[in-house]
């Protein structure tokens, strides 16, 4: 499928600015459609409102505190975050994980992926204009909040891992478990729900078949990542080649359109492919302790770290001089993802162009760390 | 209460709106889930979320004001009517939280000041992230404000 009409050189005069605070949005940043009879010929999207300079404050700060600011990037994938650079600090200073931390770690991260995914599917049927949906997807969401205040103590900014495995605060008791379990059954039940429910309205449907589609050579061409990427069909999932999955079983999602339809209904059918992984972590938890404390600090190299986050791959690298941080570069998914929400505004109608670029799962706060140099005054811009 | 008449329309549709000033998500996210989210649910207590400055009565900003939205939010808040509350939520809105407070060799100059530095406010939210619990009672904390404005 393939509606995205081919980028012309010509000047297009008519401007639809939306932002930077817009009643549309609800994360600041700029929209502008240049658009010719309704049709959206060419789109510009730009951040840097919310930019408040975190790799900067991070660089000299003992590595521990370093590593709970990186929580403080994003407010949906904290624990993403967090995990990712005690990962780059362990890899660096070698440190080995107790396994009970490990399948602790990814209980906390495939709920954050569930979390993030029901938002995904709420704040999309918000902007396709279905608030029923919205309200019952925040109800089904509220229970994973839930499970997550009662291992990390808050509903947010949790901030399980430490280096060499997580709190104490985080460890799993007989009556977590059992909570876990129940949360576990109930979401999958409303979810399946939910996911029978969408795909039989018709009008649903009607709204979302064929819009903002991207091929799959559009995707490779501009640095697609995560399920925007696997909605288009290529199979790439960085949980695959992670030796903390390892034990575990899951599918890889794809779907082969690549428009909002099939964006989310990967978010829906990836939902039971983490409460598999969930319920797997639950039953073979390894007994032991749950933090190596056994371990000294020495000086670095740079380290890097990738590993798969709610929204694609995620990117954190540093190294350490005297226990002090240095060098910090944070890439977020959402940065690699913005020229696919601009392609996928192209060829739109003027209503679905925001519909075009939710469907990309946008986090723009956490995407304001990039500095943009223009090599070229006509759109040949390097993102570092 | 004997409320008049603009005070007695007001109390039942009290209109917030929320101002992203760079923070995290966070915040925002469990505000929009107060009200929007059925098991807390501020349209019971006919308490709207809008983005429309010039319907809203309460203004909720999170984040810290980074310098670029600092003119925008002025602007905005001129925008909104008299009576009008501003309610700072979070740990970065009351205070500056750790992008202004915590830094190791270089200080964030991107960041211009928690929110009380820019426009009155009138309750402070603690906490990181708020909890959709306390956004609700500082909003009801910065009503009277709008019902005695009269």
């Amino acid at each position: 499928m393939d509606n995205n009409n081919k980028i012309t050189t010509q000047v297009i005069e008519t401007e639809v600015p939306m932002g930077t605070v817009h009643s549309a949005a609800l994360e600041p940043y700029r929209l502008r459609l240049f658009v010719e009879d309704e049709i959206v010929r060419d789109a510009e999207l730009t951040i840097g409102v919310n930019h408040r300079g975190i790799e900067r404050i991070m660089e000299g700060l003992p590595v521990e505190k370093a590593n709970s600011l990186t929580e403080k990037v994003c407010g949906i994938c904290s624990n993403s975050h967090i995990w990712n650079s005690c990962l780059v600090a362990e890899k660096g200073l070698e440190i080995d994980v107790p396994p009970r931390a490990e399948y602790i770690r990814i209980i906390m991260e495939e709920l954050e992926r569930l979390h993030s995914h029901l938002l995904y599917l709420a704040h999309g049927s918000e902007v396709l204009g279905h608030e029923t949906f919205s309200m019952r997807l925040f109800y089904i969401r509220e229970t994973v909040m839930e499970l997550l205040r009662m291992i990390g103590g808050n509903r947010v900014q949790y901030g399980a891992s430490i280096i060499g495995g997580v709190r104490p605060r985080c460890e799993l008791n007989e009556m977590r478990i059992q909570k876990i379990k129940e949360g576990m059954d109930y979401i999958e039940e409303k979810v399946l729900e939910f996911a029978d429910r969408f795909i039989r309205d018709p009008m649903v449907m009607s709204r979302i078949s064929g819009i903002g589609a991207i091929t799959k050579a559009d995707a490779r061409r501009l640095a697609t990542t995560g399920p925007t990427l696997r909605a288009t069909g290529i199979e790439v999932d960085l949980r695959r080649d992670m030796e903390q999955y390892e034990p575990f079983e899951f599918d890889v999602i794809t779907q082969d359109t690549g428009d909002v339809k099939a964006n989310l209904l990967m978010r829906v059918l990836e939902i039971p492919e983490s409460i598999k992984i969930i319920r797997q972590a639950i039953k073979d938890l390894p007994e032991g302790k749950i933090t190596n404390r056994s371990w000294e600090m020495q000086d670095t190299d740079i380290i890097r770290s990738y590993i798969e986050v709610p929204r694609g791959k995620l990117y954190h690298s540093y190294k350490i001089e005297d226990g002090r941080l240095r060098n910090s570069i944070i890439r977020t998914p959402s940065i690699t993802n913005i020229n696919t929400m601009e392609f996928a505004c192209i060829g739109t109608h003027i209503t679905d162009a925001q519909l075009a670029v939710v469907q990309c799962d946008p986090c723009f706060t956490c995407t304001d760390r990039a500095i943009q140099i223009v090599d070229h005054p006509f759109r040949k811009n390097r993102i570092i | 209460m004997n409320l008049g008449l603009k005070s007695y329309s007001r109390a039942r549709a009290v209109h917030v709106m929320l101002v992203y000033t760079g923070g995290c998500n966070g915040c925002d996210i469990e505000i929009v889930n107060c009200i929007l989210s059925p098991k807390y649910d501020a349209e019971q207590y006919k308490v709207f979320l809008t983005w429309n400055p010039r319907e809203a009565d309460v203004l909720v900003v999170t984040g810290p004001v980074t310098k670029h939205v600092e003119e925008p939010l002025k602007a905005i808040y001129e925008a909104i009517p008299e009576p009008k509350a501003v309610v700072a939520a979070g740990a970065c809105a009351t205070m500056g939280g750790v992008y202004k407070n915590i830094h190791g060799d270089i200080p964030s100059e991107e960041i211009s000041g928690p929110v009380d530095e820019i426009i009155p406010v009138a309750a402070k939210v603690p906490g990181c992230a708020v909890r959709p619990e306390d956004v609700l009672s500082g909003v009801v904390a910065a009503l009277p404000l709008l019902l005695n404005a009269e």
